[in-house]
């Protein structure tokens, strides 16, 4: 989509309000409601989608005004940094629009955690990705393996030869902005955390494995999600998720696959419904010969966001229900790091090679 | 061993005649100058506080008999560590060279005891007790000056002899300047004076409240002078003494009162010194009791007394009298405490007087003040914006009560109201003055310190009523109150918002943003008019609704109240 179409959007939006206004109406904006009462799992696409709820955010309503005024901020703001053509971090945005509202204490916004949600509340009403809006979050994702990137209007990148750092991913990897060119790979290992993606790294993995290593540094962001789906879909390489056997690290696994609550209008551009979960799972604790001293008791917290899982519906296949009924009785979870306890290498050598071979994946 | 055993013999029988001994020779004031706390002089601070009560109250009750408005000057100076000289003076009817020993150098001297009127009281044993320990706590005499309307003023030095509870009068010199009134002036030690809830300023605070008509000031120990100024003109009629009545009357008392009067026979004894004894009650006495009614009243026995007593339980007995009460009236309760406490808002509610115990004529007052400096200032918040704690002020027959407060029915009669349901919402941290005064011929005090008094059922039930009687008035105007300021509070948000919004919109829309912004304020007003109007309606239907149903619609409104957490939540549609 265009900026000029995108500026329509924002504008036709404040030109509702006006009319609204001049008719002396109390002003409202008509939003999707993103929450898990109004997503659903859509079987043909295999990915999250957004219902079609809706809230209407009211000016004249003593708990929506405020919320009502930052909207429009936003809207207002985002008109502004499309027109100056310049790329701006969220938090930029919100920097950009926090101030003291006049003859008072009160701030527009108090934190970013104000400012961020409207963003997503705006993508999801005016049907538009974040980097149509010129918005980029801080990227954080990294990329080692034998691919060649160019990115437009600059030249060509051989990650091969990126060294222990590896090649960020950068915030926008639309098809306008980055080319991937010249892979050399059997598959994509998405990992979860980046020490365990270093020591894949530092081993070399990606030549002895013929992989790509892909790591967001904890929930990735869209660009890495964005970036393994491009793989996925030009180069129809596998995925792999490699996360922490605990209810987070399956929640990573989900949001890889299937997308996020909060994103669910755009999974079918971030989503990868054909990812397979490679590990770890607490099921692997007896068949590795796992000590027990890397064994970490389950909290309340962990026990209430496992029942939560067990009961979304894309989580319903009997293989993650036995995984999840598995470690509720068994009481404990595994960080990766739990595989250093066997020796450094373990986790490059012998448990994923293994886990590859004998086919031993979650759906 | 055996030299112990005798000892404690001997120590047993010395002590018994000592005792003996000592009752013969002491006096009351040697007797008081032993048990210091039968004054009601505990603890330094109240002890000073108790000390203002005594002078203030004998120049109330001067100046109340003689038909004075009074004027009453009390300055307390510091002269040494724990140690005060009094200053009061009033200016009523005065005290004669003759009178003012006994006044104020003779325990036990007053006129007050078995009455049934309703008196202030002492609450320790009167101006003679603050002589008594002047000297015990100085060794030095009280200095007085009085002067009547005629003949010349006098001064003198008087302090107390011990030992034959006796005044002891030096320098007496008559003094040429024309004088009216009666001046104190008395040093204490061992007492200490503190600014708190107890002390002496608060004491006369209160006191001015219940005493509209009089005007009194009080210089502190700093030199900082308050003065509570008259708020009528009104000198309060005086309560007619009554007689007991004999639902009301204990054994002790009938016997005492026997052994004074001029009956010759029982008979005529109760017929004369009891109220609402007619023949007919006499007549079932005299059947349902084993002696005969004939007899001479001062010879009546113990036991006699005793199924006397009994008798008049079984009895039915028209109640008491109850104009023997004189109220301070509605009127000059609302003029006094608009004048001293300054609330914002004050409801006060007169009961009609009833009888506790079936023989005791009590009447109470209350009123509840609210906002503006009503409550203790409780020091500032982190906004520097007032705190403010509620206060309740007792007081029994014009006398406030300061000590004590949790053992009082007064304070649990105000306790016991759900105030949630006058909008009160948190009764100790309200701008709030609760003003109860119980009156009554006799009032049951808990204990002798006179600073309590005991539950009696149909007085905590007439307290009640009058309590909510009031928070039902002050509701409407805490409601009122409340609404105006909620739509205040939102006006200013919406308004505050509306500047931002306006300021988004025209730079999407590339319009002025003036124009807009000034709409916005059109529809935030008309809005809110729509909402008051809404709730005019309801308060509407409100108002013909009896106690019942009011009820109801507050339990219901909480119940919403509840629920209210989900209707702030954006409404929710399907598209």
């Amino acid at each position: 989509m265009q900026d000029k179409q995108v500026t329509k959007k924002l504008e036709d939006a404040g030109e509702e309000i006006l009319k609204q206004i001049d008719k002396g109406e109390n002003p409202n904006y008509e939003l999707p409601i993103r929450n898990l009462n109004n997503i659903f799992f859509d079987e043909k696409s295999k990915t999250i989608k957004l219902g079609d709820k809706t809230s209407s955010r009211q000016f004249l309503n003593v708990a929506h005004s405020r919320k009502f005024m930052q909207t429009m901020l936003v809207a207002a703001g985002l008109k502004k940094v499309i027109k100056e053509q310049a790329t701006t971090s969220i938090r930029d945005l919100f920097y950009n629009m926090k101030h003291t509202i006049e003859g008072t204490d009160e701030n527009t916004f108090d934190t970013q955690d104000e400012s961020d949600p409207l963003i997503e509340d705006l993508e999801a009403s005016l049907n538009v990705l974040r980097e149509e809006l010129h918005l980029i979050a801080t990227p954080k994702g990294l990329v080692a393996g034998e691919v060649k990137i160019k990115e437009a209007g600059g030249s060509v990148i051989d990650v091969s030869k990126m060294g222990s750092s590896g090649w960020a991913v950068p915030s926008n990897v639309e098809p306008e902005k980055i080319e991937i060119k010249e892979v050399d790979a059997d598959y994509v290992l998405f990992i979860e955390k980046y020490a365990t993606w270093n020591r894949f790294n530092e081993d070399q993995f990606w030549k002895k494995g013929k992989c790509i290593l892909l790591t967001g540094k904890g929930q990735p962001a869209r660009a890495e999600r964005r970036f393994a789906q491009r793989l996925a879909k030009e180069q129809g390489l596998p995925i792999y998720a490699l996360c922490d056997a605990d209810p987070w690290g399956y929640y990573i696994y989900s949001v890889i696959k299937q997308g996020s609550i909060s994103l669910s209008y755009s999974e079918e551009k971030l989503a990868n419904p054909d990812t397979k979960f490679i590990g770890l799972t607490t099921q692997d604790a007896a068949e590795f010969k796992i000590p027990k001293d890397a064994q970490i008791k389950l909290n309340k917290e962990d026990l209430k966001r496992l029942a939560e899982m067990k009961d979304y519906s894309w989580f319903k296949k009997k293989e993650w229900q036995k995984e999840f009924d598995y470690m509720k009785e068994k009481g404990f979870k595994m960080e990766l790091e739990a595989l250093s306890a066997k020796s450094i290498r373990f986790i490059t050598e012998t448990y994923l090679p293994k886990k590859i071979q004998t086919k031993d994946f979650l759906p | 061993m055996p030299e112990e055993k005798e000892d404690k013999k001997e120590t047993a029988g010395s002590t018994a005649d000592d005792l003996a001994k000592e009752f013969k020779e002491h006096s009351v004031a040697e007797f008081f100058k032993k048990n210091r706390q039968m004054l009601g002089l505990t603890g330094k601070i109240k002890t000073l506080t108790v000390i203002v009560h005594e002078y203030v109250t004998n120049s109330l009750d001067a100046c109340e008999e003689a038909k004075i408005l009074p004027d009453i000057e009390v300055k307390l100076s510091e002269i040494g560590e724990e140690y005060y000289e009094l200053y009061v003076r009033d200016n009523g009817p005065g005290l004669t060279k003759e009178t003012v020993g006994k006044a104020l150098g003779q325990l036990l001297a007053g006129t007050k005891f078995h009455r049934l009127i309703q008196q202030r009281g002492q609450q320790g044993i009167g101006a003679a007790g603050c002589t008594m320990f002047s000297l015990i706590s100085t060794g030095k005499p009280i200095q007085v000056i009085s002067g009547t309307s005629h003949g010349k003023a006098f001064k003198c030095d008087l302090t107390i002899d011990p030992k034959i509870n006796s005044s002891k009068i030096m320098n007496l010199e008559d003094i040429d300047k024309p004088f009216k009134g009666v001046a104190i002036k008395a040093k204490f030690k061992e007492v200490k004076y503190q600014k708190s809830d107890q002390s002496p300023l608060e004491y006369l605070r209160r006191t001015a409240i219940s005493n509209p008509h009089a005007k009194i000031s009080f210089t502190e120990p700093d030199g900082t002078t308050t003065t509570f100024e008259r708020s009528s003109k009104d000198i309060p009629k005086k309560p007619t003494p009554i007689q007991p009545h004999p639902k009301g009357v204990t054994v002790d008392e009938l016997l005492t009162m026997a052994k004074y009067t001029k009956s010759r026979k029982v008979s005529s004894f109760l017929k004369d010194e009891l109220d609402r004894m007619g023949d007919k009650a006499i007549e079932e006495i005299s059947k349902s009791v084993d002696f005969d009614l004939n007899t001479d009243p001062k010879k009546l026995a113990w036991e006699q007394a005793e199924e006397i007593v009994k008798q008049f339980k079984k009895i039915q007995f028209i109640a008491p009298r109850l104009d023997s009460l004189i109220p301070i009236g509605e009127e000059r309760i609302k003029k006094s405490i608009m004048g001293i406490v300054e609330p914002e808002f004050l409801e006060v509610v007169e009961r009609k007087p009833t009888v506790y115990k079936g023989g005791f004529p009590f009447c109470v007052e209350v009123g509840i003040a609210y906002g503006g400096n009503a409550g203790r200032q409780a020091g500032t918040d982190e906004d520097g914006r007032n705190v403010w704690k509620s206060e309740i002020l007792r007081f029994a027959n014009r006398t406030p009560l300061l000590f004590d407060t949790g053992g009082c029915a007064l304070t649990q009669a105000a306790q016991s109201i759900d105030w949630k349901r006058y909008g009160i919402k948190d009764f100790d941290n309200s701008p709030l003055t609760i003003f109860i005064h119980l009156l009554s011929v006799h009032i049951p005090y808990t204990g002798a310190g006179k600073q309590a008094v005991s539950p009696e059922e149909e007085v905590m039930e007439e307290l009640r009523l009058a309590l909510m009687d009031a928070g039902r008035k002050i509701y409407r105007f805490i409601g009122y109150q409340r609404k105006m300021a909620e739509k205040e509070a939102k006006r200013k948000m919406y308004y505050k918002y509306a500047s931002e919004v306006a300021t988004a919109i025209a730079e999407l829309t590339e319009k002025k943003k003036e124009p807009i912004e000034k709409k916005l304020h059109e529809i935030v007003l008309k809005h809110l008019k729509l909402e008051e109007k809404k709730e005019a309606e309801e308060a509407k239907k409100m108002e013909g609704l009896t106690e019942e149903e009011i009820e109801r619609e507050y339990e219901k409104k909480k119940g919403e109240g509840k629920k209210g957490k989900g209707r702030c939540k954006e409404e929710i549609k399907g598209r």
